[in-house]
């Protein structure tokens, strides 16, 4: 399939692409950065293709644990990897919050410099999803990013009829 | 606010989106963001038939998304926000993910500079 669906996010970092690199593949300091305000644990962490990447995601009495299995790594410019929730034990579950969304992501990370800057591209993709599953991922992302089309007005009314029953 | 989670651990949430899954049943929800609304209200700037309207009407409520009067004939829809609210939640959560840690990918960068800087200075 040429035109999988994919989630992409593009960011500049202002710092040269040595570093960044260095950020995303020592572990100590990925685990200071990756997962938003939560206490990121990373059990294990093998930087080459078929290496794993251990990674529990704690906050108060919860934890998000997933597993990341190398699939290339090119030092300064690349790493590719597939992603997928996993339950204790480690071993690849569906996604607790929703069934029937792939499980396993095709996660590819790039690194270019861009002047003094490193611009970093991540993308995903479904991996080995049935169709259904592909076409429910296109949708969301594609949702997502266009914002329900006028999905604003959607919020505004969800905002405004929350605020009112908690009123 | 609730920090990234999966706490809302609904089974019903692929149910949700299932229905937004459907160009033209995101397009029914916009409609009655603005207010509620007849399946005829509905139609009309839509080229398809009322009861195709209903049948998207249908996917909508057993998802939880809308609900309809049942006493009334016109039997408006009404979008329901709470449902709606857990599932743009989910995306933007996806969305919040990589931007709040981008974010602090930022700040460690930072320090990493800093920390260069410093040794620099004591060369």
């Amino acid at each position: 399939m040429s035109d999988l669906p994919q989630y992409e996010i593009d960011r500049l970092f202002d710092a040269p692409r040595e570093m960044v690199w260095r950020a995303w593949t020592d572990p100590e300091l990925l685990a200071r950065w990756y997962g938003p305000g939560v206490e990121t644990i990373i059990h294990k962490f093998d930087l080459k293709p078929g290496g794993l990447w251990l990674n529990e995601m704690k906050w108060g009495e919860k934890s998000d644990r997933s597993k990341m299995a190398f699939q290339e790594v090119v030092p300064l410019e690349k790493l590719v990897w597939h992603h997928s929730s996993t339950d204790a034990d480690w071993n690849v579950i569906s996604n607790p919050m929703m069934a029937g969304w792939p499980r396993v992501l095709l996660a590819t990370v790039t690194f270019e410099d861009h002047g003094a800057q490193t611009k970093v591209r991540l993308t995903m993709v479904p991996l080995d999803a049935s169709e259904t599953e592909v076409a429910r991922f296109a949708e969301a992302m594609a949702g997502m990013d266009k914002g329900w089309g006028s999905g604003f007005a959607i919020q505004e009314e969800i905002f405004a009829e929350l605020q009112a029953q908690s009123a | 606010m609730e920090q990234f989670g999966y706490t809302q651990s609904e089974a019903s949430l692929d149910a949700v989106f299932a229905a937004l899954a459907d160009p033209t049943r995101r397009a029914i929800l916009t409609r009655l963001a603005e207010g509620e609304a007849s399946v005829n209200e509905i139609a009309a700037p839509f080229a398809i038939s009322q009861p195709a309207v209903s049948r998207h009407l249908k996917v909508l409520e057993r998802a939880g998304l809308i609900e309809r009067e049942v006493d009334e004939q016109r039997r408006p829809a009404r979008l329901k926000a709470q449902k709606m609210a857990a599932a743009v939640d989910w995306l933007t959560e996806f969305k919040a993910f990589w931007d709040v840690s981008f974010d602090q990918l930022d700040d460690v960068l930072t320090s990493l500079k800093r920390a260069k800087e410093s040794d620099k200075d004591h060369e």
